[in-house]
Protein backbone atom coordinates (compact mmCIF):
# COMPACT_ATOMS: atom_id res chain seq x y z
CA UNK A 1 0.00 0.00 0.00
CA UNK A 2 1.34 3.51 -0.79
CA UNK A 3 0.17 6.88 0.42
CA UNK A 4 0.25 9.75 -1.05
CA UNK A 5 3.46 12.07 0.43
CA UNK A 6 1.18 14.85 0.56
CA UNK A 7 -1.71 12.74 2.55
CA UNK A 8 1.56 11.00 4.29
CA UNK A 9 3.01 14.47 5.82
CA UNK A 10 -0.59 15.90 7.07
CA UNK A 11 -0.76 12.61 9.02
CA UNK A 12 2.95 13.40 10.83
CA UNK A 13 1.61 16.92 10.91
CA UNK A 14 -1.47 15.56 12.50
CA UNK A 15 0.46 13.31 15.33
CA UNK A 16 2.50 15.66 16.28
CA UNK A 17 -0.04 18.39 17.22
CA UNK A 18 -1.00 15.60 19.39
CA UNK A 19 1.84 15.72 21.18
CA UNK A 20 2.20 19.75 21.20
CA UNK A 21 -1.66 19.34 22.81
CA UNK A 22 -0.56 16.59 25.70
CA UNK A 23 2.10 19.39 26.47
CA UNK A 24 0.09 22.07 26.92
CA UNK A 25 -2.55 19.52 28.93
CA UNK A 26 0.58 19.16 31.31
CA UNK A 27 1.11 22.55 31.86
CA UNK A 28 -2.38 23.14 32.56
CA UNK A 29 -2.67 20.43 34.94
CA UNK A 30 -1.99 20.43 38.65
CA UNK A 31 -2.30 16.92 39.76
CA UNK A 32 0.83 15.27 39.51
CA UNK A 33 -0.31 11.76 38.44
CA UNK A 34 -2.15 13.17 35.82
CA UNK A 35 0.67 14.49 34.86
CA UNK A 36 2.36 11.52 34.82
CA UNK A 37 -0.24 9.78 32.88
CA UNK A 38 -0.62 12.19 30.08
CA UNK A 39 3.04 11.93 29.37
CA UNK A 40 2.67 8.35 29.06
CA UNK A 41 -0.06 9.52 26.31
CA UNK A 42 2.64 11.56 24.55
CA UNK A 43 5.09 8.78 24.43
CA UNK A 44 2.28 6.99 23.10
CA UNK A 45 1.40 9.58 20.14
CA UNK A 46 5.34 10.01 19.64
CA UNK A 47 5.45 5.90 19.31
CA UNK A 48 2.87 6.40 16.52
CA UNK A 49 4.44 9.40 14.67
CA UNK A 50 7.75 7.62 14.57
CA UNK A 51 5.90 4.50 13.35
CA UNK A 52 4.06 6.38 10.58
CA UNK A 53 7.46 7.90 9.87
CA UNK A 54 8.48 4.59 9.56
CA UNK A 55 6.08 3.19 7.51
CA UNK A 56 6.07 6.23 4.95
CA UNK A 57 9.57 6.02 4.14
CA UNK A 58 10.73 2.38 4.12
CA UNK A 59 13.22 3.02 7.69
CA UNK A 60 12.61 -0.72 9.37
CA UNK A 61 14.83 0.71 12.36
CA UNK A 62 12.06 3.53 13.41
CA UNK A 63 9.96 1.01 14.23
CA UNK A 64 12.43 -0.29 16.79
CA UNK A 65 12.77 3.23 18.70
CA UNK A 66 8.61 3.10 18.25
CA UNK A 67 8.66 0.23 20.30
CA UNK A 68 11.37 1.01 23.13
CA UNK A 69 9.19 4.81 23.39
CA UNK A 70 6.17 2.21 24.19
CA UNK A 71 7.96 0.49 26.32
CA UNK A 72 10.63 2.63 28.28
CA UNK A 73 8.11 5.98 27.95
CA UNK A 74 4.82 4.89 28.17
CA UNK A 75 5.11 1.86 30.60
CA UNK A 76 8.46 1.77 32.35
CA UNK A 77 9.36 5.52 33.32
CA UNK A 78 5.29 6.22 34.17
CA UNK A 79 5.17 3.61 37.02
CA UNK A 80 8.64 4.44 38.19
CA UNK A 81 7.40 8.58 38.93
CA UNK A 82 3.99 6.95 39.63
CA UNK A 83 6.21 5.10 42.52
CA UNK A 84 7.54 7.86 43.65
CA UNK A 85 4.79 9.84 43.97
CA UNK A 86 2.83 7.25 46.06
CA UNK A 87 5.99 7.25 48.45
CA UNK A 88 6.39 11.01 48.70
CA UNK A 89 2.80 11.53 49.11
CA UNK A 90 2.38 14.52 46.80
CA UNK A 91 -0.75 14.25 45.06
CA UNK A 92 -0.23 17.85 44.25
CA UNK A 93 1.39 21.36 42.62
CA UNK A 94 -0.05 24.09 44.69
CA UNK A 95 2.78 26.73 44.59
CA UNK A 96 3.77 27.73 41.81
CA UNK A 97 6.22 30.17 40.36
CA UNK A 98 4.27 30.82 37.70
CA UNK A 99 0.68 30.64 37.92
CA UNK A 100 -1.26 28.53 34.87
CA UNK A 101 -2.71 31.05 32.85
CA UNK A 102 0.61 33.09 32.56
CA UNK A 103 2.24 29.46 31.82
CA UNK A 104 0.21 29.15 28.95
CA UNK A 105 0.42 32.39 27.47
CA UNK A 106 4.25 31.79 27.72
CA UNK A 107 4.21 28.54 25.68
CA UNK A 108 1.82 30.01 23.55
CA UNK A 109 4.59 32.67 23.02
CA UNK A 110 7.02 30.08 22.80
CA UNK A 111 5.52 28.11 20.28
CA UNK A 112 5.48 30.88 18.04
CA UNK A 113 9.25 31.35 18.93
CA UNK A 114 10.15 27.74 17.21
CA UNK A 115 8.28 27.99 14.51
CA UNK A 116 9.78 31.66 13.54
CA UNK A 117 13.38 30.17 14.41
CA UNK A 118 12.75 26.70 12.29
CA UNK A 119 11.11 28.66 9.20
CA UNK A 120 14.11 29.57 7.21
CA UNK A 121 15.20 25.55 7.79
CA UNK A 122 11.76 24.15 7.22
CA UNK A 123 11.58 26.11 3.98
CA UNK A 124 14.54 24.74 2.75
CA UNK A 125 13.50 20.88 3.50
CA UNK A 126 12.28 18.35 1.44
CA UNK A 127 11.24 15.22 3.92
CA UNK A 128 8.07 14.88 4.48
CA UNK A 129 8.01 15.50 8.08
CA UNK A 130 9.72 18.48 7.64
CA UNK A 131 7.15 20.60 9.42
CA UNK A 132 7.21 18.44 12.32
CA UNK A 133 11.01 19.95 13.40
CA UNK A 134 8.82 23.60 14.29
CA UNK A 135 6.74 21.42 16.49
CA UNK A 136 9.47 19.86 18.06
CA UNK A 137 11.58 22.68 18.77
CA UNK A 138 8.56 24.07 20.15
CA UNK A 139 7.93 20.92 22.82
CA UNK A 140 11.83 21.04 23.59
CA UNK A 141 11.13 24.77 24.52
CA UNK A 142 7.41 23.90 26.89
CA UNK A 143 10.05 20.93 28.48
CA UNK A 144 12.49 23.19 29.72
CA UNK A 145 9.88 26.06 30.43
CA UNK A 146 8.34 23.45 32.68
CA UNK A 147 11.07 22.71 34.38
CA UNK A 148 11.63 26.56 35.24
CA UNK A 149 7.99 27.41 36.52
CA UNK A 150 7.55 24.50 38.31
CA UNK A 151 9.10 23.63 41.93
CA UNK A 152 8.31 19.76 42.27
CA UNK A 153 10.84 17.36 41.43
CA UNK A 154 8.28 15.08 39.95
CA UNK A 155 7.38 17.65 37.30
CA UNK A 156 10.71 18.64 36.88
CA UNK A 157 11.23 15.08 35.99
CA UNK A 158 8.14 15.25 33.74
CA UNK A 159 9.48 18.18 31.93
CA UNK A 160 12.64 16.82 31.56
CA UNK A 161 11.12 13.84 29.95
CA UNK A 162 9.07 15.82 27.35
CA UNK A 163 11.90 17.98 26.29
CA UNK A 164 13.54 14.20 25.39
CA UNK A 165 10.29 13.37 23.66
CA UNK A 166 10.82 16.45 21.67
CA UNK A 167 14.31 15.88 20.58
CA UNK A 168 13.02 12.60 19.58
CA UNK A 169 10.45 13.77 17.50
CA UNK A 170 13.27 16.27 16.16
CA UNK A 171 15.52 13.80 15.38
CA UNK A 172 13.01 11.88 13.35
CA UNK A 173 11.56 14.68 11.86
CA UNK A 174 15.26 16.54 10.31
CA UNK A 175 16.71 13.05 9.74
CA UNK A 176 14.12 10.50 9.88
CA UNK A 177 15.49 9.41 13.03
CA UNK A 178 19.21 8.73 14.00
CA UNK A 179 20.76 5.33 14.15
CA UNK A 180 20.00 2.77 15.94
CA UNK A 181 22.41 2.33 18.14
CA UNK A 182 23.00 6.25 19.00
CA UNK A 183 18.95 5.31 19.94
CA UNK A 184 19.57 2.86 22.34
CA UNK A 185 22.02 4.53 24.36
CA UNK A 186 20.05 7.18 24.26
CA UNK A 187 16.81 5.49 25.58
CA UNK A 188 19.00 3.88 28.05
CA UNK A 189 20.03 6.62 29.55
CA UNK A 190 16.73 8.50 29.78
CA UNK A 191 15.74 5.54 31.51
CA UNK A 192 19.17 5.40 34.06
CA UNK A 193 18.49 8.65 34.10
CA UNK A 194 14.48 8.49 35.22
CA UNK A 195 15.87 5.85 38.02
CA UNK A 196 18.74 8.42 39.42
CA UNK A 197 16.36 11.44 39.52
CA UNK A 198 13.93 9.05 41.51
CA UNK A 199 16.43 7.87 43.65
CA UNK A 200 17.73 11.72 44.01
CA UNK A 201 13.63 12.65 44.85
CA UNK A 202 13.63 10.03 47.63
CA UNK A 203 16.27 11.65 49.56
CA UNK A 204 15.33 14.85 48.68
CA UNK A 205 12.54 14.29 50.71
CA UNK A 206 14.57 12.20 53.31
CA UNK A 207 16.57 15.50 53.74
CA UNK A 208 14.18 18.84 53.83
CA UNK A 209 10.81 16.47 54.45
CA UNK A 210 9.44 18.08 50.98
CA UNK A 211 10.62 17.64 47.27
CA UNK A 212 10.39 21.58 46.44
CA UNK A 213 13.47 22.00 44.58
CA UNK A 214 14.15 25.88 45.62
CA UNK A 215 15.26 24.45 48.95
CA UNK A 216 18.25 23.04 47.61
CA UNK A 217 19.51 26.77 47.19
CA UNK A 218 19.16 26.89 51.60
CA UNK A 219 22.19 26.38 52.92
CA UNK A 220 22.10 23.53 55.48
CA UNK A 221 24.38 21.70 57.79
CA UNK B 1 -38.44 30.40 -2.18
CA UNK B 2 -41.22 28.25 -0.58
CA UNK B 3 -38.39 25.03 -0.86
CA UNK B 4 -36.15 27.56 2.10
CA UNK B 5 -39.23 28.28 3.93
CA UNK B 6 -40.12 25.11 4.37
CA UNK B 7 -36.06 23.42 4.57
CA UNK B 8 -35.60 26.33 7.58
CA UNK B 9 -39.39 25.08 9.44
CA UNK B 10 -37.77 21.71 8.83
CA UNK B 11 -34.96 22.42 10.70
CA UNK B 12 -36.24 24.52 13.71
CA UNK B 13 -38.56 21.51 14.40
CA UNK B 14 -35.65 19.48 14.39
CA UNK B 15 -33.61 21.09 16.97
CA UNK B 16 -36.48 21.86 19.12
CA UNK B 17 -37.77 18.04 19.08
CA UNK B 18 -34.14 16.39 19.08
CA UNK B 19 -32.29 18.92 22.14
CA UNK B 20 -34.57 17.58 25.11
CA UNK B 21 -33.77 13.89 23.85
CA UNK B 22 -29.98 14.58 24.24
CA UNK B 23 -30.14 16.28 27.58
CA UNK B 24 -32.09 13.00 28.58
CA UNK B 25 -29.23 11.11 26.93
CA UNK B 26 -26.64 12.77 29.02
CA UNK B 27 -28.68 11.98 32.13
CA UNK B 28 -28.96 8.06 30.77
CA UNK B 29 -25.80 7.53 30.05
CA UNK B 30 -24.38 9.75 33.61
CA UNK B 31 -26.86 6.78 35.00
CA UNK B 32 -25.72 3.92 33.48
CA UNK B 33 -22.48 4.61 35.02
CA UNK B 34 -23.50 5.04 38.38
CA UNK B 35 -25.62 1.65 37.61
CA UNK B 36 -28.49 3.06 37.87
CA UNK B 37 -31.76 2.65 36.24
CA UNK B 38 -31.89 6.29 35.36
CA UNK B 39 -35.07 7.70 34.13
CA UNK B 40 -36.77 7.18 30.95
CA UNK B 41 -36.04 8.61 27.22
CA UNK B 42 -39.05 11.09 27.33
CA UNK B 43 -38.69 12.08 30.72
CA UNK B 44 -37.15 15.72 29.62
CA UNK B 45 -40.35 15.87 27.83
CA UNK B 46 -42.30 15.11 30.35
CA UNK B 47 -40.50 18.01 32.15
CA UNK B 48 -41.05 20.71 29.99
CA UNK B 49 -44.74 19.58 29.02
CA UNK B 50 -45.62 19.47 32.98
CA UNK B 51 -43.83 23.15 33.47
CA UNK B 52 -46.03 24.43 30.57
CA UNK B 53 -48.91 23.69 32.50
CA UNK B 54 -47.58 24.64 35.88
CA UNK B 55 -48.57 28.40 36.55
CA UNK B 56 -45.78 31.33 36.93
CA UNK B 57 -45.08 32.74 40.20
CA UNK B 58 -42.93 35.51 39.98
CA UNK B 59 -41.48 37.55 42.93
CA UNK B 60 -43.08 40.97 43.75
CA UNK B 61 -39.53 42.93 43.36
CA UNK B 62 -38.77 41.66 39.75
CA UNK B 63 -39.71 43.76 36.69
CA UNK B 64 -40.19 43.65 32.63
CA UNK B 65 -36.81 41.95 32.86
CA UNK B 66 -37.69 39.09 34.57
CA UNK B 67 -40.80 38.38 32.60
CA UNK B 68 -39.39 39.14 29.23
CA UNK B 69 -35.76 37.20 29.38
CA UNK B 70 -37.35 33.41 28.65
CA UNK B 71 -38.63 34.52 25.62
CA UNK B 72 -35.32 36.61 24.28
CA UNK B 73 -33.35 33.75 25.64
CA UNK B 74 -35.66 31.47 23.71
CA UNK B 75 -36.02 33.05 20.51
CA UNK B 76 -32.38 34.60 20.03
CA UNK B 77 -30.81 30.69 20.71
CA UNK B 78 -33.58 29.37 18.48
CA UNK B 79 -32.63 32.11 15.86
CA UNK B 80 -28.77 31.53 16.28
CA UNK B 81 -30.07 27.38 15.39
CA UNK B 82 -31.18 28.62 12.59
CA UNK B 83 -27.80 30.20 10.77
CA UNK B 84 -25.91 26.73 11.95
CA UNK B 85 -25.97 23.99 9.14
CA UNK B 86 -27.79 20.70 10.49
CA UNK B 87 -28.55 18.48 7.77
CA UNK B 88 -28.13 20.34 4.62
CA UNK B 89 -24.56 22.06 4.50
CA UNK B 90 -25.76 25.72 2.88
CA UNK B 91 -28.84 26.59 5.46
CA UNK B 92 -31.21 28.78 3.80
CA UNK B 93 -30.85 31.64 5.80
CA UNK B 94 -27.33 32.14 5.38
CA UNK B 95 -27.07 35.70 4.11
CA UNK B 96 -28.76 36.72 7.06
CA UNK B 97 -25.68 36.01 9.52
CA UNK B 98 -22.24 33.92 9.66
CA UNK B 99 -20.27 32.80 12.69
CA UNK B 100 -20.13 36.20 14.20
CA UNK B 101 -23.79 36.72 14.12
CA UNK B 102 -24.33 33.23 16.16
CA UNK B 103 -22.03 33.83 18.54
CA UNK B 104 -23.33 37.15 19.26
CA UNK B 105 -27.03 35.70 19.15
CA UNK B 106 -25.71 33.30 22.14
CA UNK B 107 -24.06 36.36 23.85
CA UNK B 108 -27.33 38.06 23.76
CA UNK B 109 -29.43 35.01 25.51
CA UNK B 110 -26.37 34.87 28.17
CA UNK B 111 -26.82 38.73 28.66
CA UNK B 112 -30.51 38.39 29.61
CA UNK B 113 -29.65 35.68 31.48
CA UNK B 114 -27.45 37.18 33.49
CA UNK B 115 -29.95 40.51 33.75
CA UNK B 116 -32.92 38.14 34.87
CA UNK B 117 -30.71 35.98 37.61
CA UNK B 118 -29.96 39.98 39.44
CA UNK B 119 -33.36 40.95 38.32
CA UNK B 120 -35.02 38.93 41.61
CA UNK B 121 -32.37 40.35 43.62
CA UNK B 122 -31.95 36.96 45.44
CA UNK B 123 -28.71 36.31 46.36
CA UNK B 124 -28.17 33.09 44.88
CA UNK B 125 -29.33 34.99 41.00
CA UNK B 126 -26.71 37.52 41.83
CA UNK B 127 -24.09 34.99 42.66
CA UNK B 128 -24.73 33.07 39.53
CA UNK B 129 -24.99 35.64 37.41
CA UNK B 130 -21.44 37.25 37.90
CA UNK B 131 -19.88 33.96 38.01
CA UNK B 132 -21.93 33.03 34.38
CA UNK B 133 -20.40 36.77 33.59
CA UNK B 134 -16.49 35.57 34.18
CA UNK B 135 -17.30 32.50 32.50
CA UNK B 136 -19.08 33.96 28.87
CA UNK B 137 -16.59 36.60 28.87
CA UNK B 138 -13.49 33.98 28.80
CA UNK B 139 -15.29 31.72 27.01
CA UNK B 140 -16.36 34.13 23.98
CA UNK B 141 -12.46 35.04 22.90
CA UNK B 142 -11.93 31.36 22.59
CA UNK B 143 -15.39 30.36 20.81
CA UNK B 144 -14.57 33.14 18.18
CA UNK B 145 -11.29 32.31 17.35
CA UNK B 146 -11.38 28.84 17.36
CA UNK B 147 -13.97 28.93 14.14
CA UNK B 148 -11.98 31.49 12.85
CA UNK B 149 -8.79 28.86 12.44
CA UNK B 150 -11.54 26.47 10.69
CA UNK B 151 -12.80 29.65 8.71
CA UNK B 152 -9.23 30.79 7.68
CA UNK B 153 -8.75 27.27 5.60
CA UNK B 154 -12.32 28.02 4.10
CA UNK B 155 -12.06 31.77 3.07
CA UNK B 156 -15.34 32.54 4.88
CA UNK B 157 -16.76 33.46 8.38
CA UNK B 158 -19.97 32.25 6.79
CA UNK B 159 -21.00 28.89 8.26
CA UNK B 160 -22.80 27.17 5.38
CA UNK B 161 -19.25 28.16 3.42
CA UNK B 162 -17.64 26.17 5.96
CA UNK B 163 -19.42 23.74 6.04
CA UNK B 164 -19.96 23.07 2.51
CA UNK B 165 -16.21 23.41 1.38
CA UNK B 166 -15.30 21.08 4.12
CA UNK B 167 -18.06 18.67 3.53
CA UNK B 168 -17.01 18.45 -0.34
CA UNK B 169 -13.12 17.68 0.86
CA UNK B 170 -11.84 21.65 -0.27
CA UNK B 171 -9.55 22.25 2.51
CA UNK B 172 -9.37 20.43 5.65
CA UNK B 173 -7.08 17.79 4.41
CA UNK B 174 -4.58 20.47 4.32
CA UNK B 175 -4.25 21.73 7.83
CA UNK B 176 -4.82 19.02 10.30
CA UNK B 177 -2.78 20.90 13.56
CA UNK B 178 -4.85 24.09 13.40
CA UNK B 179 -7.98 22.06 12.76
CA UNK B 180 -7.16 19.79 16.02
CA UNK B 181 -6.36 22.48 18.44
CA UNK B 182 -9.74 24.83 17.44
CA UNK B 183 -11.52 21.12 17.98
CA UNK B 184 -10.01 20.76 21.56
CA UNK B 185 -10.39 24.69 22.37
CA UNK B 186 -14.36 24.47 20.74
CA UNK B 187 -14.75 21.35 22.81
CA UNK B 188 -13.54 22.98 26.34
CA UNK B 189 -15.77 26.25 25.28
CA UNK B 190 -18.80 23.76 24.83
CA UNK B 191 -18.29 22.40 28.20
CA UNK B 192 -18.01 25.80 29.56
CA UNK B 193 -20.78 27.36 28.29
CA UNK B 194 -23.71 24.94 27.97
CA UNK B 195 -22.58 24.40 32.17
CA UNK B 196 -21.12 20.85 32.13
CA UNK B 197 -18.61 19.47 34.60
CA UNK B 198 -15.73 20.17 34.96
CA UNK B 199 -17.08 23.90 34.86
CA UNK B 200 -20.60 23.61 36.46
CA UNK B 201 -22.66 20.89 37.77
CA UNK B 202 -26.29 20.61 35.66
CA UNK B 203 -27.16 17.99 38.03
CA UNK B 204 -27.43 20.08 41.39
CA UNK B 205 -29.96 22.71 43.11
CA UNK B 206 -28.21 21.96 45.87
CA UNK B 207 -24.35 23.44 45.19
CA UNK B 208 -23.04 26.95 46.62
CA UNK B 209 -20.82 26.98 43.55
CA UNK B 210 -23.50 26.33 41.19
CA UNK B 211 -23.74 28.87 38.09
CA UNK B 212 -26.50 28.23 35.57
CA UNK B 213 -29.49 26.78 37.72
CA UNK B 214 -28.37 29.69 40.10
CA UNK B 215 -29.43 32.56 37.95
CA UNK B 216 -32.88 30.42 37.37
CA UNK B 217 -33.63 29.32 40.22
CA UNK B 218 -36.15 32.14 40.63
CA UNK B 219 -38.24 31.20 37.19
CA UNK B 220 -41.13 28.67 37.64
CA UNK B 221 -43.88 27.21 35.18
CA UNK B 222 -43.40 28.30 31.66
CA UNK B 223 -41.07 30.47 32.07
CA UNK B 224 -38.25 28.04 33.47
CA UNK B 225 -39.32 25.49 30.82
CA UNK B 226 -38.67 27.97 27.85
CA UNK B 227 -35.35 28.68 30.16
CA UNK B 228 -34.31 25.17 30.01
CA UNK B 229 -35.74 24.28 26.65
CA UNK B 230 -33.43 27.06 25.43
CA UNK B 231 -30.72 25.81 27.07
CA UNK B 232 -31.17 22.14 25.78
CA UNK B 233 -31.03 24.17 21.86
CA UNK B 234 -27.56 25.96 23.10
CA UNK B 235 -26.58 22.65 24.27
CA UNK B 236 -27.29 20.66 20.99
CA UNK B 237 -25.87 23.75 19.17
CA UNK B 238 -23.00 23.58 20.45
CA UNK B 239 -22.63 19.75 19.72
CA UNK B 240 -23.87 20.16 15.98
CA UNK B 241 -21.23 22.99 15.27
CA UNK B 242 -18.23 20.87 16.79
CA UNK B 243 -19.32 17.71 14.56
CA UNK B 244 -20.44 19.90 11.45
CA UNK B 245 -16.96 22.13 11.21
CA UNK B 246 -14.79 19.59 11.83
CA UNK B 247 -16.61 16.44 10.61
CA UNK B 248 -19.43 17.62 8.29
CA UNK B 249 -19.11 14.42 6.40
CA UNK B 250 -22.88 12.78 5.10
CA UNK B 251 -24.43 15.96 5.58
CA UNK B 252 -26.45 16.83 2.43
CA UNK B 253 -24.80 19.43 -0.05
CA UNK B 254 -27.62 19.91 -2.42
CA UNK B 255 -31.21 20.41 -1.69
CA UNK B 256 -32.22 16.59 -2.40
CA UNK B 257 -34.96 15.28 0.30
CA UNK B 258 -33.66 11.97 0.25
CA UNK B 259 -30.06 13.00 1.64
CA UNK B 260 -31.45 15.50 3.64
CA UNK B 261 -33.32 12.66 5.61
CA UNK B 262 -29.70 10.44 5.48
CA UNK B 263 -28.20 14.04 6.95
CA UNK B 264 -30.38 14.37 9.63
CA UNK B 265 -29.70 10.68 10.60
CA UNK B 266 -25.92 11.30 10.15
CA UNK B 267 -25.82 14.52 11.90
CA UNK B 268 -28.20 12.45 15.08
CA UNK B 269 -25.37 9.56 15.31
CA UNK B 270 -22.63 12.35 15.46
CA UNK B 271 -24.02 14.33 18.08
CA UNK B 272 -25.39 11.45 20.04
CA UNK B 273 -21.69 10.50 20.15
CA UNK B 274 -20.41 13.54 21.26
CA UNK B 275 -23.71 13.28 24.18
CA UNK B 276 -22.20 10.37 25.35
CA UNK B 277 -18.82 11.16 25.53
CA UNK B 278 -19.72 14.53 27.97
CA UNK B 279 -21.68 12.05 29.58
CA UNK B 280 -18.52 9.95 30.25
CA UNK B 281 -17.07 13.09 30.92
CA UNK B 282 -18.96 14.35 33.53
CA UNK B 283 -19.04 10.89 35.29
CA UNK B 284 -15.17 11.04 35.36
CA UNK B 285 -14.40 14.14 36.53
CA UNK B 286 -15.21 16.10 39.41
CA UNK B 287 -16.11 20.07 39.28
CA UNK B 288 -13.52 22.13 39.26
CA UNK B 289 -13.00 24.82 41.94
CA UNK B 290 -14.24 28.36 40.84
CA UNK B 291 -10.89 30.40 40.74
CA UNK B 292 -9.57 27.12 38.45
CA UNK B 293 -12.06 27.44 35.94
CA UNK B 294 -9.89 30.65 34.67
CA UNK B 295 -6.94 28.13 34.32
CA UNK B 296 -9.36 25.75 32.00
CA UNK B 297 -10.45 28.35 29.57
CA UNK B 298 -7.62 30.33 29.53
CA UNK B 299 -6.54 26.69 28.01
CA UNK B 300 -8.98 26.87 25.59
CA UNK B 301 -8.13 30.38 24.15
CA UNK B 302 -4.57 29.89 24.04
CA UNK B 303 -5.47 26.57 22.01
CA UNK B 304 -7.58 28.74 19.57
CA UNK B 305 -5.06 31.13 19.09
CA UNK B 306 -2.32 28.91 18.37
CA UNK B 307 -4.73 27.09 15.61
CA UNK B 308 -4.89 30.68 14.27
CA UNK B 309 -1.30 31.50 14.57
CA UNK B 310 -0.43 27.44 13.00
CA UNK B 311 -2.87 28.28 9.65
CA UNK B 312 0.04 31.22 9.05
CA UNK B 313 2.76 29.62 9.82
CA UNK B 314 2.38 25.99 8.04
CA UNK B 315 1.08 28.22 5.12
CA UNK B 316 4.55 30.03 5.16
Amino acid sequence: MVIHPDIGSQLVNFCSALLLLTCFAIIAQRRLSACVDLFALQSVFLAVTAALVAFLTGAHHIYIAAALTVVIKAMILPRILKAVIERLNVTRELVLNINIPSSLLVCGALVILAFYITQPIISLGFLLTKDSLAIALAIVLIGFFTMIARKKAVTQVIGFLVIENGLFLGATAAAYGMPLIVELGVFFDVLVAGLIIGIYTHRLQDTFDSVDTTKLTALKE
Amino acid sequence: MIESVVITFVQAVVILAVSPFIVGLIRKVKARLQCRQGPGWLQPYYDLVKLFRKDVVASTHTSWIFTASPYIIFASTLAAVLLVPIFLSTVPLNFAGDVITVVYLLALGTFFLILAGLDAGSAFGGMGSSREAIVASLTEPAMILSIFAVGLTAGSTNLSTIVHKTALLQGIVTDPPPHLMALAALFIVTLAETGRVPVDNPATHLELTMIHEAMILEYSGRYLALVEWASAMKLLLFLTLISNIFAPWGIATEPEPVWMIFGVAVWLVKVSGLAVLIGVIESMFAKLRLFRVTDFLGLAFILSLLAIIFFYILRG
